[in-house]
């Protein structure tokens, strides 16, 4: 069985790249073997792929339900320990709950999708990877694995379908 | 990546015809490249005028704030103009001014990127900046206020062995939490999207600035996954933190709201100061938008007329909505005839120092209203510019009408006294050149301009052919 390697095609615009991956569902790669690498987002419909999953929104959900709890600790918790009165008011009181409570769910909420993005994004990365800067000149790379004895064929079919150049995709240090 | 949109044919306006949609950014495309390029080289350009200027800052924010405020910390609170009546002075009134200037960023980034506002795109950032900033400013501020900095840990709410224990009642630790949460929010919500812009900084930088940038894009590629998880955090940050940056100003005017002084006890105040914040906020990103665009290399291809004509349609809303709010506050007190209040009104407009009231009116009102109401005068940078600089005057005297002045009335006549500040105008110009200062410094090292965000847009924007008339047409390819 032939080895499978991972080649970097480049294209100029959306629309050839658009027909590139087309041209690779139709040779047999499917979206698994497959990443496309862009300078800005495009919607996954508009390249035929399937939308990428995260977990952001769930890792900022639990910040929210931690941060949550931390503020009603502050305010409710915090006067158990120490009670404080004050102009007559309850040592438990609703409103200032309220205020706490908001600003510490917020907090939780951004900071934790802040860290989401980077857990799942397996952000800070400084090792070598597949790229090229003209990435972020406004190329368009599609990342792709395939048997090394396809590679001609794979590479002849995207060329046709307007890629600029294709070949084995080399980790270089970013 | 070449924009989508078909080259347009020469246009050539006839009498009652629309403008030439290439004096839009967005229908006036150029390469990703080109872009980057441009954009880099305002970032690697700096003139010996630039450095003069960051010279005289560097003074300034070294004689004013630094040694200012180690003569204040050093000789205490004496050396400042407080005193009784007025404890509260121009260093909280700083407070107040930084956190409004700070709303821009946000108001500007996360509600015109919900409202999906298009010409938002290419000085988004710029005013992102001003959040960071400003908020930096304003924690100084109140650091000064509190004279004793060494004990500044007291307000942070741990268990601790002194005796004191941080009262939840207090407004004052309403705003600890909630300033503290916006500034470390807001700094999160600058870094997000500048990601690949680090990113593409990275790939065309060499020496300590590669280094720099390697370490600061994280190993941004703009994969798929990369992309999606970025376009989620930044939608769950743009929605998040528009009740935040309400509910700080609104915590802020809580500080004085909750107190039954004359003048302060008002429960219009909370909505009367976000608004007012962002009459201040908006208005200096007009400002700082002009100085970019006037200072830095190829920023006229970016921040275009179309940019200060929005802004100036937002600065017009904003101030007929702070003019709405101020008459609801003035109103209710002058029927209800409380002698104090009748007392301070009669201060604020007639006192030693009337006029400060009657500037405060013309720079928050008359100038916004009879300049800003014409498409052409919006569209002259400069004009707005002034516009900004005069608003953000009558701003700051807002407070200072509200802090110091109304200070001085209370229910003691006995203790009146007019304040003067001291040593406050030193460390008060210190936090100015230090705002300056940084905003410098960061046109230096980081892409003032979106780059990404403005190609995204462009590639969205084309003219469709609708009858005889070419319409500029917008899609969504996020």
């Amino acid at each position: 069985m032939a080895e499978t390697r991972t080649y970097l095609a480049v294209f100029e615009d959306i629309e050839p790249a658009a027909n590139g991956i087309e041209k690779l569902h139709d040779l047999g790669v499917t979206d698994d073997q497959m990443n496309v690498i862009s300078g800005i987002p495009v919607r996954p419909s508009i390249l035929e792929r399937p939308s990428a999953v995260t977990r952001v929104a769930t890792i900022g959900f639990i910040g929210a339900l931690l941060g949550m709890a931390f503020g009603i600790f502050l305010v409710w918790g915090t006067p158990f320990l120490f009670p404080l009165l004050v102009g007559g008011q309850p040592i438990y009181p609703v409103p200032q709950v309220l205020i706490i409570t908001f600003e510490m769910t917020m907090l939780g909420l951004m900071l934790f999708s802040f860290i989401g993005m980077f857990v799942d994004s397996g952000f800070p990365s400084y090792t070598p990877k597949e790229y090229i800067p003209e990435i972020s000149d406004g190329r368009i790379g599609v990342l792709y694995s395939v048997p090394t004895d396809d590679e001609n064929k794979v590479a002849e079919a995207l060329k046709k379908a307007g890629a600029q150049s294709v070949g084995p995709a080399e980790a270089r240090q970013l | 990546m070449a924009a989508t949109a078909e080259p347009l044919p020469r246009f050539v306006p006839k009498a009652g015809e629309e403008e030439d949609p290439r004096e839009h950014l967005m229908h006036d495309p150029r390469p990703r490249g080109e872009m980057n390029s441009m954009v880099l080289e305002s970032m690697h350009t700096a003139g010996w005028r630039y450095w003069v200027v960051t010279g005289v800052l560097a003074f300034l924010v070294l004689t004013c704030l630094v040694i200012g405020w180690y003569w204040l910390i050093a000789q205490g609170l004496g050396v400042a103009g407080v005193n009784r009546p007025v404890y509260w002075a121009i260093f909280l009134v700083n407070v107040v001014y930084w956190i409004g200037i700070s709303h821009a960023g946000t108001f500007i980034s996360a509600i015109l990127r919900v409202m999906k506002v298009e010409a938002r795109r290419p000085f988004t950032r710029a005013a992102e900046l001003m959040t960071t900033f400003g908020l930096v400013q304003a924690g100084i501020s109140v650091f000064m206020h509190m004279g004793r900095v060494w004990l500044s840990y007291w307000l942070i709410p741990i268990p601790n062995e002194r005796g004191l224990w941080p009262d939840f009642h207090s407004p004052l630790m309403w705003d600890f939490m909630a300033i503290n949460t916006y500034l470390l929010c807001s700094t999160m919500y600058l870094f997000l999207p500048l990601l690949p812009d680090l990113a593409m900084s990275r790939d065309r930088s060499t020496g300590w600035r590669k280094v720099l940038y390697r370490i600061l894009a994280l190993g941004f590629r703009g994969t798929e996954g990369e992309w999606k998880n970025l376009r989620t955090a930044m939608t769950i940050f743009a929605w998040a933190i528009i009740p935040v940056m309400f509910s700080v100003h609104t915590i802020v005017s809580w500080d004085f709201a909750m107190a039954t002084r004359p003048g302060w006890s008002s429960t219009v105040f909370g909505p009367y100061f976000v608004i007012g914040a962002l009459h201040s906020g908006m208005s200096a990103v007009a400002l700082v938008l002009f100085l970019i665009r006037s200072t830095m290399k190829n920023m006229k291809y970016f921040l275009r007329p179309e940019h200060f004509n929005l802004l100036g349609k937002m600065m017009l809303m904003i101030s007929m909505a702070w003019a709405y709010f101020y008459f609801n506050d003035y109103l209710v007190p002058w029927y209800n005839v409380d002698k104090w209040d009748a007392i301070l009104r009669d201060f604020i407009e007639k006192g030693p120092i009337w006029w400060l009231w009657y500037v405060m009116l013309i720079c928050n009102i008359v100038v916004p209203w009879a300049i800003l109401w014409r498409k052409k005068w919006r569209q002259t940078p400069w004009l707005m510019a002034i516009v900004g600089l005069l608003i953000n005057v009558g701003m700051w005297i807002e407070r200072y009408v509200i802090i110091p002045e109304t200070l001085t009335i209370n229910r003691m006549p006995f203790t009146w006294r007019i304040y003067i500040p001291r040593i406050e105008i030193f460390l008060t110009i210190g936090t100015f050149s230090l705002f300056l200062l940084l905003y410098m410094a960061a046109s230096r090292l980081i892409p003032l301009i979106p780059v990404w965000e403005v190609q995204e847009g462009q590639e969205g924007h084309i003219l469709r052919k609708v009858g005889k008339a070419q319409i500029p047409t917008v899609s969504e390819i996020d």
